[in-house]
């Protein structure tokens, strides 16, 4: 079966004139499809960086990449760029929504732009993964109009708009209350049962990776531990 | 276009800044079409100064030149010149006449017998330019007919029309006469038919107008004329005229322009100066807009990050900045040009006592099209640095910032 991502040797080093700084120092991590993966680490272990690596973001010092079969290290910058809007699902710790559209032309942008409009099918799917994230009352409102939970599920309904193979979130929660961060975790353990989709986050919260299938602990660039939350 | 929806919506979101800037361009736009009416309008206002009392061209014969003639009867050693001293002329000048009638560029023609004079009354003697022309075409070159304040202007046989100065100098008025002496040393008494005053200095004080037929004993030309002097509907063609006129007669024709080489040199360093504050109008639009689309691409970065994150491509950042560029550049040059028009015509319209224009502008020549075009050019080249550098944005950077 083909993994949703591969990686082989994953290495990051920062250089600052003379100084050299290595934040990676050889990952070797495999995701099956469908999984739930929390990704987590204190500050510094390098956890971030990784996560930009994996969404072809940063390229590697040294190592290799696959994503659902595909290398992608070596791709040239427009590729990568193609490869993140086609295959990848991004969901930040700031919603970053472009604050002059609705939310249904947010969600409806990662697909829209490279196209050249908002065609009738995308604006139906950009609706239905709207309802999906339970705010098909707010389709066309402004983004700036809405709270900072909805805004969140906004961001989660683009990630998913090109259907992705990968979806990558970094402290998806970190910026919510208790009761919106639920809400959103629910909503990416809903999407990952019923899709299947593939989810990388990135978190400082226990309680977050506790609703994880899986957990991958960084410590000082390293892989420390990796395995599924059942294990444990 | 999903990027000029963009583009829109960007301008859009802060209206009051748009607003701003475009009205910033639309003011340059205005300062530049005025100073073009005004440059045009004051070289149109010049050059009727100076030439509309005077040929646009002027058609002369040939400068003559010593040549050996051809004969085998010639001694060698003898070197015959054709004669320099002959009064130069025109002698088929009818068949030029009806040659420049049919010339649709020209609207008057006046064929005359030009030379110096002396007009002796008593003790007094004056020089004088006479020029002989044709009774019913004494206005054809300069208005004197409305410019005569004492008689008429009816040349008949004898008859005499002097400037209002040369009458003061010598005691003369209307009706009174006076005794001519040409260069060819011809005499003859001549009566003052009409004293005109049009305001030249050289007109009134040393020139003389008789009919073609009582210059021609005077200056012994008894079927020439010395010259064709020539009006054209537009003044600027003088120069293109005047070397398909000669092509055409063979006569040496001058263009107004080249008797009046520093009226050239104002308007030339006119135009240029005019062309200076356009550039400089242009400049200062470039800045403008090129500083506030620097600022939005600044303030829009994590956006722009974004959008780069999720792949979009770069060329599609690219676009969106541009056409930003392009709508200011051409709301602010449309506005301009609507303004520029109705403040030219405005000031057009404010009148000196005579009933004259106050300011010599020329709202049709205000320079519409190239505004328009030069401006909105401008503002998308200044919209490329900002475009360029968003769309070159590094994605995680500006994300974690």
């Amino acid at each position: 079966m083909t993994r949703a991502l591969e990686a082989r040797g994953i290495e990051k080093v920062f250089r600052n004139g003379e100084e050299e700084t290595q934040v990676l120092k050889g990952i070797d991590l495999d995701l099956d499809k469908g999984e739930l993966a929390a990704l987590l680490g204190a500050s510094g272990s390098g956890k971030s960086t990784f996560l930009s690596i994996v969404g072809l973001l940063l390229r590697p010092t040294a190592g290799a990449l696959t994503i659902s079969g595909d290398r992608v290290d070596m791709l040239s910058e427009a590729k990568r760029a193609q490869f993140r809007n086609r295959r990848l699902g991004f969901v930040f710790q700031f919603h970053h929504l472009l604050p002059d559209f609705t939310a249904m032309e947010n969600v409806a942008f990662p697909a829209a732009a490279p196209a050249g409009g908002i065609s009738r099918e995308m604006r139906a799917r950009a609706r239905d993964l709207l309802t999906r994230v339970g705010l098909e009352d707010r389709i066309d409102y402004p983004a700036t109009s809405l709270s900072g939970g909805q805004k969140q599920r906004v961001a989660i309904a683009r990630a998913l708009m090109n259907r992705p193979d990968l979806i990558i979130a970094d402290e998806p929660t970190g910026n919510l209350d208790r009761q919106a961060a639920d809400r959103v975790l629910d909503l990416m353990r809903e999407v990952n049962q019923e899709d299947g989709a593939t989810f990388l986050i990135c978190t400082h919260d226990e309680g977050v990776a506790a609703r994880c299938t899986r957990r991958l602990t960084l410590i000082d660039g390293l892989l420390a531990s990796n395995h599924s939350v059942g294990e444990v | 276009m999903f990027v000029f929806k963009v583009a829109r919506r960007y301008l859009l979101s802060n209206p009051s800044q748009s607003l701003l800037l475009i009205s910033g361009v639309a003011l340059g736009v205005t300062v530049f079409i005025f100073i073009t009416a005004l440059i045009a309008g004051l070289a149109v206002r010049l050059t009727d100064q100076v030439t509309g009392d005077s040929a646009h061209i002027s058609l002369e014969p040939a400068p003559r030149l010593a040549r050996v003639l051809p004969g085998p009867d010639l001694p060698t050693e003898a070197v015959p010149l054709v004669s320099t001293f002959q009064r130069k002329q025109i002698r088929d000048w009818p068949v030029i006449v009806e040659l420049l009638r049919s010339n649709p560029a020209v609207t008057a023609i006046s064929p005359q017998i030009s030379g110096s004079a002396f007009l002796v009354r008593s003790e007094a003697v004056s020089p004088v330019s006479i020029i002989g022309v044709e009774p019913q075409g004494i206005d054809a070159i300069s208005q004197i007919t409305p410019k005569v304040i004492d008689g008429d202007a009816d040349l008949g046989a004898d008859g005499l029309l002097i400037g209002v100065r040369m009458a003061e100098e010598l005691g003369l008025s209307a009706g009174q006469s006076v005794l001519l002496r040409t260069d060819r040393g011809v005499e003859r008494q001549l009566t003052v038919k009409g004293v005109f005053r049009t305001g030249l200095q050289s007109l009134d004080e040393r020139v003389a107008f008789l009919s073609l037929q009582a210059a021609r004993p005077l200056f012994t030309l008894p079927e020439g004329v010395t010259n064709i002097e020539v009006k054209l509907a537009n003044p600027g063609t003088a120069r293109a005229t005047a070397r398909f006129l000669a092509d055409a007669t063979g006569l040496r024709a001058t263009p107004w322009q080249e008797k009046n080489l520093s009226l050239e040199d104002a308007l030339k360093a006119q135009a240029q100066t005019g062309t200076l504050i356009q550039v400089f109008s242009l400049i200062s639009i470039i800045i403008g807009v090129a500083s506030a689309l620097v600022l939005s691409a600044y303030r829009r970065r994590s956006e722009v990050g974004i959008m780069r994150a999720f792949g979009v491509p770069s060329s599609f950042i690219l676009w969106v900045f541009l056409l930003q560029g392009l709508l200011i550049g051409l709301s602010g040059a449309l506005i301009g040009c609507a303004s520029g028009y109705g403040l030219c015509v405005w000031l057009q319209g404010l009148t000196k006592p005579d009933g004259t224009s106050a300011l010599p502008i020329a709202p049709e020549q205000g320079g519409y099209v190239a505004a328009l075009v030069l401006t909105t050019l401008g503002a998308v080249v200044a919209s490329i640095l900002p475009a360029r550098s968003a769309s070159r944005l590094d994605p995680l950077e500006a994300i974690q910032q």
